[in-house]
């Protein structure tokens, strides 16, 4: 018996208990701090009506008035237009948008189409009701006493703590080879530059005070990695890579969502460039393993349908004054028809799927209408129907579902089963970094990177890790009316929702829950273009927060 | 901005059927978790990076019936033993899939949910699992068969333990022969099958147990009634034969001759519905489990049979089969006033630190028969032994019995006993069967069961 041998197993195998309740502390913390920076609902303005004197509190950001009760300020005048106008804040103070009203809007007297200037102490016409723009105090409403704020955990601290838990990760990767090595000293300090490097721009450049997001995002970012290092350090490089390129995206795009204005003038550009994207895709990719969605460049090769994404939810969302607008949804039907068409064309049926469901909740968002989802179903359907029927090497695919231990060697459920096998071997706290056997399957460190997660760090962080993006989707939703525009609630749903579905294609297709169709697990398995997509939707969620652009005004 | 708020409610389903597909996954993981980590394929457990082994298999006595040394499953005893306790402890690839090695693997290589296979030492050594079967009467059960394929089971109708279950054909796990899945002649047809657990044969006489509890709880005069036995009798056309031609007999008679013609008149004088519904009552047409391992069903149907069938499945003929698990069960419900003790064959796991993770104990099974029936119908298998099969092979046991010789189509006869020893300090009960026989029911089938009979009740 070799003593020290087992003492550093003990060892090991504490680290394994640690890691994850550090991480569910990390979580625990992140959310609550999310949660605490959410605005109350209180006004910040004020609409009286000049006759009757009523006072009408604007909740919003963008706020629309009209005669429909699911407007935000609702005018019982039969002059007034079911969807009159929208009010909205934006950086150069209060603007008033028309919305195709019958009866026009008017400010100070004066007929107004879109973005008009609107200062305290102006008089909104709508219809036949005039509405004066005031400050809360102004009108005499007490502000509401605030209870004292519970104080959230700093940011720094918790980056603090996911930096112990990298530490603790890396010991552990040191010792997944046989002979023990410093090696993952890379991706260590790799990851340290990069999370440090996104701190000090976004908290001391940009003089944000928030980093929960990026914290969690970073969080999960070295669970992967240090997951992949088991495997060997070069495994690490690409991430790390996707890491970085996606950061400086998140940047980028939280920069671009800053202006709504500017994005809807961008959207249609997006759209046409994911959609030259498809083509290239679709000219230049040769098949892999039986789906056409990988384009090499040289050194690199990269899959378009990852950065499509981020376009999808570009042209997807809206503000609200153009929602008002341009009720109909036929344009993004069309555009969405083309992205999923030409998946289909690649076989990529999993990202198929993720775009199916996105494209579910933007629609609903946007129209709420629930006739337009039921028929996007059933023409999904039926077209999931045809398939199936005529070219049935589809179905092939899904015919062990739910079966998969009679197909335990064969294409159908080998894959599966070892998923299972192995992730009922770990127990809760794993076999320990690099000792798994399924990173020797096929994909087992992108589609069935769960099962490789629960066989090496145990149940308990694999759960933790698929909560925390459940969690990240449910936060979406939390801030949809909070956030600065129905241009941010929407796609931060969108978002949210499509990592979350992508997790359940993941997870639910590797332990046979659902269908095996290999999509990766957001931020965790193996694939730089797909690391780069997730930080990119990230930055929806971010720009969803009101916290984030709030900075700037703060300090002119 | 409401509006959208509101709408935004959608994510919810989405997080509602997250965490919907997470239960799933997490309620298969927890109910089914062991059974998948035991893989064959499992890496952790065979290969070079094995992390997990198998415990060892015990009997009563402690000895040890398979243990993995140096990473290879080794089975102790000599090569009589090792191919007694085949069926019971398993082989090691698997195939039994109702040996101690396939349907308790998880518990041998000491899988929990909290450690999985692994352990914070980094090594596991698997559980014992100790077993109620005496490798010694078991290796006199396959002694006895010899080259005849039968089945035989022995069990303590008080405590429940089951104390052998022998099975043939069979090969040694130890030096499997090579030709074990090549062969073409037949010999080792059924070799990966328990007949105890999992065959049904056709019972012959032995059928005639069920006819009679029909017949004790039907026939009011059942003790005063005699039936003429001249040898044969025709029922709808079809000759129903004896071996002799006994002459006129009480139904104690009747049973201990195992008349034929008798009792195929009882089976039709009760009519097809009494007759199904006294068999299914009597655990026909369903299955019961050793340990969680499920029988083989016993098989009584005279839904549509004509009189002659249905006279003929009274006697243990026409399409009635029996498992031979059951019929145990079946004589220790008799010996216990019509509720059995439920064998069980896991006396116990051990788990790491000395703990036990289970321990196996008497449960009472579903009540087959009343306990008048069972009192009444212990009386005649008593009767049997001691006036017609002779008290000689079981001497001072006070068995109660019946013999089956069951014609198959094409084969020798199967040649069956079953009963118990009504003697409170010897509470067994058997079941034997013995294929393809070319002697009388006694001698083959008899003689077996006298053997272990007689060397069980030596067992403490």
């Amino acid at each position: 018996m070799n003593l020290p041998a087992e003492i550093i197993s003990v060892l090991l195998y504490a680290l394994r208990v640690a890691v994850p309740l550090l991480c569910i502390s990390i979580a625990h913390r992140c959310f609550r701090s999310l949660k605490l920076g959410k605005r109350k609902e209180e006004p910040v303005v004020v609409l009286e009506d000049a006759s009757s004197r009523t006072v009408l509190p604007v909740l919003y950001w963008e706020n629309s008035i009209g005669r429909s009760r699911s407007c935000d300020i609702v005018l019982h005048d039969p002059t007034v237009s079911r969807a009159h106008a929208v009010l909205m804040r934006r950086e150069s103070g209060w603007l008033v948008t028309d919305t195709n009203s019958r009866a026009g809007t008017l400010v100070n007297g004066k007929k107004v189409k879109q973005d008009a200037p609107v200062f305290p102490g102006d008089t909104i016409t709508v219809g036949s009701t005039a509405l004066t723009l005031k400050r809360t105090a102004d009108v005499g409403v007490a502000q509401p006493q605030s209870p004292p704020r519970r104080r959230a955990a700093s940011p720094f601290h918790l980056m603090q703590l996911v930096v112990l838990v990298q530490f603790l990760l890396f010991v552990q990767a040191c010792f997944a080879p046989a002979k023990p090595s410093l090696e993952p000293l890379v991706p260590f300090a790799a990851l340290l530059v990069l999370e440090w490097g996104l701190y000090f721009y976004s908290m001391k450049i940009l003089g944000r005070v928030s980093f929960e997001l990026e914290t969690l995002a970073f969080l999960l970012c070295s669970v992967g990695i240090m997951l992949l290092c088991g495997e060997g350090v070069k495994t690490t490089y690409t991430q790390l890579l996707g890491v970085a390129i996606g950061t400086v995206l998140y940047c980028f795009l939280i920069w671009f969502l800053g202006s709504p204005a500017r994005v809807m003038r961008w959207r249609v550009a997006a759209g046409v460039l994911a959609m030259l994207l498809f083509a290239a895709n679709l000219l230049l990719a040769k098949e892999h393993n039986g789906a056409r969605n990988w384009i090499t460049l040289g050194p690199f090769s990269l899959q378009p349908s990852e950065l499509i994404k981020i376009a999808f939810i570009l042209v997807g969302a809206s503000t609200l004054d153009r929602l008002q607008t341009y009720k109909n949804l036929t344009g993004f039907i069309a555009f969405s028809a083309i992205c999923m068409g030409a998946l289909f064309l690649m076989r990529d049926f999993g990202t198929a799927c993720v775009f199916f469901v996105t494209f579910l909740i933007i629609a609903f968002m946007r129209s709420g209408s629930l006739r337009t989802i039921s028929l996007a179903c059933s023409v999904a359907v039926l077209g999931a129907f045809l398939i199936l029927k005529f070219k049935p090497y589809v179905a092939e695919r899904f015919a062990a579902w739910r079966h998969v231990w009679s197909h335990v060697n064969d294409a159908g459920g080998y894959q599966q089963v070892r998923v299972l096998s192995y992730a009922a071997t770990g127990g809760l706290f794993g076999v320990g970094l690099g000792k798994g056997c399924l990173k020797d399957v096929f994909a087992g460190d992108s589609d069935l990177v769960f099962g490789m997660l629960c066989e090496e760090q145990g149940l308990i962080l694999a759960l933790t890790v698929v909560l925390i993006l459940a969690a990240l989707a449910s936060s979406a939703r939390a801030n949809a009316t909070r956030s600065r525009s129905t241009l941010y609630s929407i796609s931060a749903c969108a978002a949210g929702g499509m990592l979350l579905f992508q997790t359940c294609l993941n997870v639910f297709g590797a332990t046979d829950v659902l269908p095996l169709t290999g999509v990766t697990l957001p931020f965790i398995s193996l694939g730089g273009s797909s690391m780069v997509s997730v930080w990119g939707l990230l930055a929806f969620l971010k720009a969803n927060d009101e916290r984030t652009y709030a900075a700037r005004r703060r300090r002119s | 901005m409401k509006t959208t708020g509101f709408r935004s409610f959608i994510l919810y389903l989405l997080v509602g059927a997250f965490l919907f597909g997470l239960g799933v996954f997490l309620y298969g993981l927890a109910l089914d978790g062991g059974d998948w980590a035991v893989q064959p394929f499992n890496r952790h457990i065979t290969g070079e990076s094995q992390t997990a082994a198998e415990g060892r298999v015990l009997d009563r006595n402690g000895t040890v019936l398979a243990q993995t040394k140096d990473g290879r499953r080794v089975y102790g005893g000599d090569a009589t033993t090792r191919r007694a306790m085949l069926h019971a402890v398993g082989d090691t690839r698997g195939y039994i899939s109702t040996g101690v090695q396939h349907s308790f693997r998880s518990d041998l290589i000491g899988y929990n949910h909290v450690t999985g296979l692994t352990s914070p030492t980094g090594k596991t050594n698997g559980s014992d699992v100790q077993l109620t079967l005496d490798s010694g009467l078991c290796r006199l059960a396959r002694q006895k068969l010899g080259s005849r394929n039968g089945a035989a089971a022995v069990y303590n109708y008080r405590t429940g333990e089951l104390l052998c279950m022998v099975s043939t054909p069979d090969f040694d796990p130890q030096n499997p022969p090579k030709d074990l899945n090549t062969d073409k002649t037949g010999k080792y047809s059924g070799v990966y099958v328990n007949k105890v657990l999992s065959s049904a044969l056709t019972p012959g006489s032995i059928f005639k147990l069920v006819t009679s509890a029909c017949a004790i709880e039907n026939i009011p005069d059942l003790d005063q009634r005699t039936w003429n036995c001249s040898g044969s009798v025709i029922i709808n056309g079809n000759k129903i034969t004896d071996l002799y031609a006994y002459g006129r007999l009480s139904f104690k008679n009747a049973l201990a001759k195992s008349s034929n013609v008798a009792f195929s008149q009882i089976a039709v004088e009760l009519g097809a519905g009494r007759m199904q519904a006294k068999a299914n009552a009597m655990g026909f047409n369903r299955s019961f489990s050793l340990d969680g391992i499920p029988s083989a069903k016993s098989v009584y149907n005279v839904a549509s049979a004509s009189p002659d069938e249905l006279a003929w499945s009274g006697v243990g003929q026409y399409t009635d089969l029996v498992n031979p698990y059951h019929m145990l069960v079946l004589m220790g419900a008799v010996a216990n006033g019509g509720t059995p003790v439920m064998p069980y064959f896991i006396k116990r796991v051990a788990a790491p630190l000395g703990l036990e993770a289970k321990t196996g104990r008497a449960q009472a099974g579903p009540a087959l028969l009343g306990a008048e029936t069972a009192r009444r119908l212990a009386e005649y298998m008593r009767y049997n032994v001691a006036h017609q099969y002779g008290d000689g092979l079981f001497p001072g046991l006070e068995v109660c019995a019946k013999t089956g010789t069951a014609q198959v189509s094409g084969r020798g006869d199967n040649c069956w006993m079953v009963g118990f020893s009504s003697r409170a300090e010897t509470p067994l009960a058997f079941a034997v069967v013995v294929e393809n026989s070319t002697q009388g029911s006694i001698a083959s089938a008899g003689r077996l069961a006298s053997a272990l009979m007689v060397q069980a009740a030596k067992i403490q």
